[in-house]
């Protein structure tokens, strides 16, 4: 406990702030909530039924979600972050193990890495923003029992690579793949990428429900069994628990959210594509932008729209004024921050993560902006840089 | 054969109905609003729940389990501790302490099925730091002397009041008992929403400010990540459907303590009933009776369209999970006794006068 009379927080994420509404957002869960008659008489026959935990759409989105991923099995959870923590316990991770990750990438890797007793061991990403994996097997030690890469804004990793390390180390593989529903590797389902693949139904994700919500996809029939159990209290049935363990339950009426917006998920990866290429065309060559380099081997998904960009902050604030809903996706490297002091790391240990931390920007890019609104977008940032 | 079930264990639609517009009206207006994680419907309902309990923090979390699961680790239990709790309750009580890295210590319970608190001072050891009373079915633990006892050895104590929200002990309310206390709002709770949630109660100013981290990321502003942390929220559709209920919940627990003094008066001759201490309001979250017959009790129930439960029928020191703990079976006397004599009647503040009195007329005519 901390020191009595210390700072009460009550963080709320601003994205959620809704009072000052841009005209250009990331935001567009209100357009999305636009026919939601239809899923409301379905949530309301859920309620009827008495159907709040587990059930049968929770089983029907799990079939149907580990089709759309090729994955054998999907087993639904409380929330992203507990898909991979869920994941490493299930593999057994534990105190005094390490995993290797990313310094770039949302706050829930970590969380999940350090709340299951493990170290994180960062490994610098490249300019894709991923983790280079190269530098992997160097990091790799006795005490390492999984790598955890992340797709980062839906473009997956070097997984040939990756995976061929795991391999001649014999360690698992826990794909991060919160923002990479639909995205392919050579051909593979993000859902087919390293031992289990994890991904967030968090409302603002390419496939999301109306709270929190994830879903772990694999391959493998005992690590499914064992999830289920990690994810119920660890309750075979209603009077016999075989393992304490956790509550972390995709609510059933999200279940349903889910199952409605899975019907649209070839719409919107199709349109955030789309979206992105239209970027890519109208920044590319502009002066202070650097457009990221496609790979045609890769289908990337397109969660964040990034672009590396010459006096960033002031570009951000710019757009901002100019009521566009500009973000950073993150400023400050997991390695830097204060969680992370107690691994003692300093500036410039993982170099090409905190350039690109210093650099980056993200543009809305989700299926609700139009052409005309991209257009906006590419002229300001002409102007921007001409002024 | 199959009976017609003439009076459902729980019927959780009766309740929806009658508040359908209201509920449907919240999703419509959170749905628009965008907001779906934290936000304006949690802080309110967190306002909410503070003043319900009389304390100064509500802090919502994403079930009942996590409620007391992030009292601990904010505490700093780990492993090498441990934390007292009784056999008889939902396994997640003796799950937080796992969880956080501790050993959990079971102890007997008193025929009122709640943790005694005389097993609970012989369980004291140095490497104790937390007692977790339970306070099951809607009754509240016997709070002045566990927090005496824990007082004595310097170990703080939570309350597990998933079951008891609403109840007082002498006039303080479930949740202003103890250092915190975790809730449900599982949706079969007295206080029940339409998925998981939960939330945590504290006076602790610096208690509360670190399990707001602790439930979200360890994030102090959006870039600033203070510790490693989980995620543990109430979706704020859920904190909507909460606030349309809570004003409602005390008339409900009014209900519930009448239907309870009904079954008592009817069924007191021919089983063993909870009675009611003075200093004690039980929201009777289940009214749980005991009978030697009740195997048989419950199939003339069932073949009578009466649904009953048990809660728990296997005591936690029995379950497979606890194995490693090395409990023998004959070691919590109560708790294996009443595992095999008692069952929960069907009490909710819909159920109608004629089911209730079907109940009590069939469970009259069973013991002939």
């Amino acid at each position: 406990m901390g020191k009595p009379g210390s700072e009460v927080i009550n963080f709320l994420p601003d994205q959620y702030r809704t009072t000052n509404k841009l005209a250009i957002n990331h935001n567009y869960l209100a357009e999305q909530f636009a026919d939601h008659d239809v899923i409301l008489a379905k949530i309301r026959e859920v309620v009827i039924r008495g159907d709040f935990t587990l059930g049968e759409e929770v089983d029907k989105l799990e079939t149907e979600f580990a089709a759309l991923c090729n994955a054998r099995h999907a087993v639904s959870v409380g929330s992203g972050t507990d898909a991979l923590f869920l994941s490493l316990k299930a593999l057994g991770v534990r105190e005094g193990d390490e995993v290797i990750t990313t310094p770039f990438t949302f706050y829930a890797t970590i969380g999940a890495i350090v709340t299951a007793g493990a170290k994180p061991v960062f490994v610098d990403v490249r300019d894709d923003y991923n983790i280079d994996p190269g530098c992997i097997a160097a990091k790799i030690t006795k005490k390492t029992k999984a790598i955890m890469p992340v797709h980062w804004a839906g473009r997956p990793c070097a997984m040939e690579e990756i995976e061929g390390v795991a391999a001649a180390h014999d360690i698992a593989v826990v794909s991060d793949a919160c923002h990479a529903i639909k995205a392919t590797y050579r051909g593979r389902q993000a859902g087919e990428l390293g031992t289990v693949a994890c991904f967030s139904f968090h409302p603002l994700k390419n496939l999301n429900v109306w709270g929190d919500g994830g879903i772990v996809a694999t391959n493998s029939g005992e690590l499914a069994n064992t999830l289920r159990l990690l994810r119920n209290h660890g309750l075979f049935n209603r009077d016999e628990c075989r393992v304490f363990a956790y509550n972390s339950r995709l609510d059933t009426v999200q279940a349903v959210v889910a199952r409605h917006l899975m019907a649209k998920i070839d719409h919107i990866t199709q349109s955030r594509i789309a979206n992105a290429r239209y970027f890519d065309v109208g920044l590319r060559g502009l002066n202070g932008i650097q457009v990221q380099q496609r790979d045609s081997r890769i289908t990337e998904v397109f969660h964040l729209y990034q672009v590396l960009c010459d006096g960033r902050d002031s570009l951000q604030k710019f757009l901002v004024g100019c009521d566009v809903d500009a973000k950073i996706h993150y400023p400050i490297p997991m390695h830097l921050q204060p969680a992370a002091a107690f691994l003692g790391h300093a500036v410039g240990d993982f170099p090409i993560a905190e350039s690109i931390a210093r650099r980056t920007l993200s543009l809305p890019v989700h299926e609700f902006v139009t052409r005309a609104q991209q257009d906006h977008v590419i002229s300001l940032i002409r102007k921007f840089y001409d002024r | 054969m199959t009976a017609e079930v003439k009076v459902p264990f729980v019927d959780l639609t009766r309740q929806f109905r009658g508040l359908e517009k209201e509920l449907m009206q919240a999703f419509v207006d959170v749905g628009r609003s965008g907001a779906y994680i934290l936000g304006p419907p949690v802080e309110a309902f967190e306002t909410a729940l503070a003043r319900y309990c009389g304390v100064r923090h509500a802090i919502t979390v994403a079930n009942g389990s996590d409620a007391l699961f992030l009292v601990l680790k904010a505490i700093g239990v780990g492993p090498g501790d441990e934390v007292i709790t009784a056999a008889n309750s939902f396994i997640a009580s003796a799950w937080v302490a796992v969880a956080a890295g501790a050993r959990p210590v079971l102890v007997d319970v008193n025929e009122d099925l709640n943790i005694d608190p005389g097993a609970v001072a012989a369980a004291i050891t140095p490497r104790t730091r937390a007692i977790i009373p339970v306070h099951l079915a809607g009754r509240i633990a016997a709070m002045r002397e566990i927090n005496d006892i824990a007082e004595k050895a310097d170990v703080a104590v939570v309350e597990d009041a998933a079951q008891a929200i609403g109840a007082r002990y002498h006039d303080r309310p479930a949740g202003s008992l103890g250092l915190a206390a975790g809730f449900s709002l599982h949706p079969l709770k007295n206080l029940g929403i339409y998925g998981d949630g939960g939330f945590i109660t504290t006076d602790d100013d610096a208690l509360a400010g670190k399990l707001r981290l602790l439930r979200n990321h360890g994030l102090r502003t959006r870039d600033d990540c203070q510790l490693w942390g989980y995620n543990s929220r109430l979706d704020s559709l859920q904190a909507a459907f909460g606030l349309i209920k809570l004003p409602k919940l005390d008339a409900w627990n009014v209900r519930c303590r009448a239907i309870a003094d009904m079954y008592r008066s009817g069924l007191k001759n021919h089983v063993c009933v909870p009675e009611d201490k003075p200093w004690e309001l039980n929201v009777y979250h289940n009214f749980v009776i005991t009978t030697p017959r009740r195997d048989d009790l419950m199939t003339y129930l069932k073949d009578a369209g009466i649904g009953s439960a048990i809660h728990y029928p296997v005591p936690i020191h029995i379950q497979a999970a606890a194995h490693n703990l090395g409990y023998e079976k004959g070691r919590f006397p109560v708790v294996e006794r009443l595992a095999q004599t008692m069952m929960s009647l069907p009490i909710y503040p819909e159920l109608e006068q004629n089911e209730i009195d079907l109940v009590i007329q069939k469970i009259k005519a069973f013991f002939g």
